[in-house]
């Protein structure tokens, strides 16, 4: 195993300040801003606004921007390391979407133009470019991501999962985010003036930043800078104002202390997240104080002249942060001309010469997400933490929704052998909610609200955090948003939608009527968005807290053909998703549940290693009697031939139930499958209609969930 | 000015999907925001894109729209003496 302590061992980074961490660095000594008037796109009349937008960039790979950022920065990150990261974190909220919003505009209907839109394929693409075969995992928790990412590599690097992992953070300017954040006024038009008393707002920006990260008890030569450790929260508050006593912002910055443990009076300078909106500021400023009293280290934002990449920025600002360590400069709050004193901060304005051996980076983001992060001098002494050894989870409660309805109903319908997929109604989705209070919410958020309260409610025990998986995210919200916009010439966009289309808002929804004020963390791993969450709340999940690990897609009739080729493949629209309720345990009793494997398909040493990992195959056939196997259709050849050779290696003769043809084709179907294989743990059978003919009992032995495909996923549900 | 306000009831409900709204719960001189209706923040910024919209007249910034959005009179009010269409 692996040290505790996290080593910064090469970093990148691309943003409207430059290419590169010398050029950061010369911008960052000059005070320049990168904020400029919007080129990208033509802007309707009236609406050209400034942007943080990197002018003139291509590598001509017809990638969408955010990938060739987030590859420009890997690479940068990597060079002159002949190393093959173990694990891809990053986050992401645009994904493919600058290139998917044109071809929309276009009216495109050619689903192949539409393959690089999933968030997903950015980390993908990374992982394949970089030849890592390990764990990719993506972290769409809006402006928090990138921040998020870095906490999860540093949870997987001190579990000793992996000794390297690249993560970071990357986003592209769009329509949707440049005039999604115009319709909720939350653009200044002068240029974002982060502090300043006349601030109105953000300025929409694009860039990337990857860190190449190390585990080990000593800095290893060429340590960059140290992740010390990092705290998440959620503000369990709105969908997207800041909580207005910034009471979210404090909990995660004192959860980066107690991880980095470390006190206050360690930190030496704040990278504040310092939007420039009224709000935002006024918020954090708040939890500041409250932390720091009148013992307040000197602090900035940076958010003046790069603007606010989004998920980008977390990871950007760890790079700056490292950078501000290694050169002993504190950056400038550009933009800011005179502090605004109801904020009572006394921002940094002009750069400074100055060491800091230890800095705090602030992230808070829609959904009420925050992640903050702890940067140290890697030259210091010190000691590290050891990470999650048990990725065991006692299972509380679960539930599901199919095209047959809820989990009970679901079941009922396996047993008579029939097929759930399909379409629910949204009515029947929304039986048990409110209908007020659920009015501005369409399909995704319904059935992510239905899920969460119904696995609660099922576990008799209210979750303190909550992590989802969603493959495509809010596809009404996003459509709809698309819709308006076009057909209004650019010049009218509905706010209530360009929150909604926010792939964590869900997981906000679920957060607020929870009051779920723990880490909050969406993930958006395609067919693999489930295991990633639940690999997430493995990493990250508190103590003995009741945490909800869920995931659902929706179905969208233009859009789902479009982005997932398995809804194509298989002609049949089908939607839903699951929800378990879990609880950490190192002395497990109960039903449990546990994340065992996650790679890149590359052969049958794939299978080999899955085999392995699940401790060979006399243990494989003595914990498990049966097997759930999910093949997306896409990938039923490869997935087919994977599964053929797991059970021939591994001798496996219980039952195998592939499970999508009865559950339907969409991404987070495997959270479905993990309900209803829990249903059936706990009634000690697989029903004669699954089992191939007769019932099998299970006798006390349990069921292993296979994701196969282009990765292959090992879930087990252990009695 | 009647006529105003009894549209601007029938477009408030229609764009917020106010589903168990009618407009005879309206009183014009009534807090509008925050208030019995469940009408929030996110709601004004649909409600100020509304205006936009179908009446020429943008409300786009916290001091305005406090003002403006201050009750359902002072609305049609503001509507009523600056519409462009």
């Amino acid at each position: 195993m692996s040290g505790g302590r996290i080593f910064v061992t090469g970093m990148g980074i691309v943003s409207p300040l430059g290419r590169g961490v010398r050029e950061h660095l010369d911008s960052l000594k000059q005070n320049r801003s990168g904020i400029n008037p919007l080129s990208l796109f033509p802007a309707s009349p009236g609406n050209v606004l400034p942007a943080g937008e990197i002018r003139g960039f291509t590598d001509g790979t017809g990638l969408p921007r955010t990938h060739e950022f987030a590859l420009a920065a890997a690479r940068e990150a990597l060079a002159g390391r002949e190393v093959v990261p173990d694990a891809v974190i990053i986050g992401t909220t645009t994904g493919g979407m600058p290139l998917t919003e044109s071809l929309l505009k276009q009216n495109e209907r050619r689903a192949e133009l539409y393959r690089y839109h999933s968030t997903s394929s950015v980390a993908e693409k990374c992982a394949e470019t970089f030849a890592c075969n390990g764990p990719v995992i993506t972290v769409t928790n809006a402006c928090s991501s990138g921040s998020a990412a870095i906490k999860l590599a540093c949870e997987l690097l001190r579990s000793g999962r992996a000794r390297r992992v690249l993560a970071g953070g990357a986003d592209a300017l769009c329509r949707l985010t440049y005039y999604g954040f115009n319709s909720l006024q939350l653009i200044d038009p002068a240029g974002a003036r982060p502090l300043d008393r006349s601030r109105r707002g953000m300025t929409v920006a694009e860039g990337a930043a990857m860190l190449l990260l190390e585990a080990g008890d000593a800095a290893p030569d060429g340590a960059l800078a140290e992740i010390m450790g990092g705290g998440l929260s959620c503000d369990a508050h709105h969908p997207a104002s800041p909580h207005p006593e910034g009471a979210g912002a404090l909990a995660a910055m004192k959860a980066a202390l107690a991880d980095a443990a470390i006190d206050l009076h360690d930190i030496d300078y704040i990278n504040l997240h310092g939007t420039g909106t009224v709000d935002n500021d006024l918020s954090e400023a708040k939890a500041v104080r409250a932390l720091f009293g009148k013992t307040m280290p000197p602090l900035s934002s940076i958010k003046g002249a790069t603007g606010h990449s989004l998920a980008a920025s977390g990871a950007i600002e760890a790079v700056v942060s490292a950078i501000a360590i290694r050169e002993g400069i504190i950056p400038a709050t550009t933009g800011c001309a005179e502090p605004d004193p109801s904020l009572e901060l006394i921002p940094v304005l002009e750069p400074m010469e100055k060491k800091t051996g230890t800095i705090l980076s602030n992230s808070f983001g829609f959904g009420g997400n925050n992640a903050c992060l702890v940067l140290g001098n890697p030259e210091v002494n010190r000691h590290g933490r050891s990470g999650p050894a048990s990725f065991r989870f006692e299972i509380l409660g679960s539930a599901c929704i199919t095209g047959a309805g809820d989990l009970d109903q679901t079941i009922a319908k396996l047993k008579e052998g029939c097929e759930c997929s399909g379409i629910l109604p949204v009515v029947d989705i929304s039986k048990n909610l409110p209908a007020r209070e659920v009015r501005r919410l369409k399909r995704l958020p319904r059935l992510a609200l239905a899920l969460a309260l119904g696995s609660r409610d099922a576990a008799g025990s209210e979750p303190a955090s909550v992590f989802f998986g969603t493959s495509w995210g809010p596809l009404s919200e996003t459509n709809d948003f698309l819709t308006g916009l076009y057909e209004s010439g650019e010049q009218f966009t509905s706010p209530t939608d360009f929150v909604g289309s926010v792939h964590n808002a869900p997981a906000g929804q679920a957060a607020i009527w929870l009051k779920a004020t723990g880490p909050n963390i969406t993930a958006t791993g395609g067919d693999r968005s489930f295991e990633e969450a639940l690999l997430a709340a493995a990493l990250t999940a508190a103590g003995r807290e009741t945490l909800l690990v869920m995931a659902a897609d929706e179905h969208h009739e233009i859009l789902s053909p479009l982005f997932d080729p398995s809804v194509s493949a298989a002609g049949l629209p089908a939607d839903g998703g699951g929800a378990l309720c879990l609880r950490k345990t190192d002395a497990p009793s109960g039903m449990t549940i546990i994340h065992s494997f996650y790679e890149r398909a590359r052969g049958p040493g794939t299978v080999s290693s899955l085999i392995s990992a699940l401790g060979g195959t006399e243990r494989i056939r003595a914990a498990h009697a049966a097997l759930f196997a999910g093949i997306p259709a896409a990938e039923r050849a490869e997935g087919e031939k994977q599964l053929a050779d797991f059970i021939s290696r591994s001798g496996f003769s219980a039952a195998i139930i592939d499970y999508r043809p009865l559950i339907g084709e969409f991404g987070s179907a495997s959270a479905a499958a993990a309900a209803i294989a829990t249903r059936l743990m706990k009634d000690g059978s697989i029903p004669a209609s699954l089992a191939g003919g007769s019932e099998r009992a299970l006798n006390g032995k349990g069921i292993l969930m296979l994701g196969l495909g282009t990765y292959i996923t090992a879930i087990e549900l252990i009695s | 000015m009647q006529e105003l306000l009894a549209e601007l009831k029938e477009k408030i409900i229609e764009t917020l999907d106010l589903i168990d709204v009618t407009p005879a719960d309206f009183n014009e001189a009534e807090q509008l925001v925050g208030g019995k209706l469940g009408i929030d923040s996110i709601d004004v910024l649909e409600l100020a894109m509304m205006i936009d919209r179908d009446y020429g007249l943008k409300i786009d910034n916290k001091q305005l729209g406090q003002k403006v959005f201050a009750t359902l009179g002072t609305l049609a009010e503001y509507i009523h003496t600056n519409r462009t269409r």
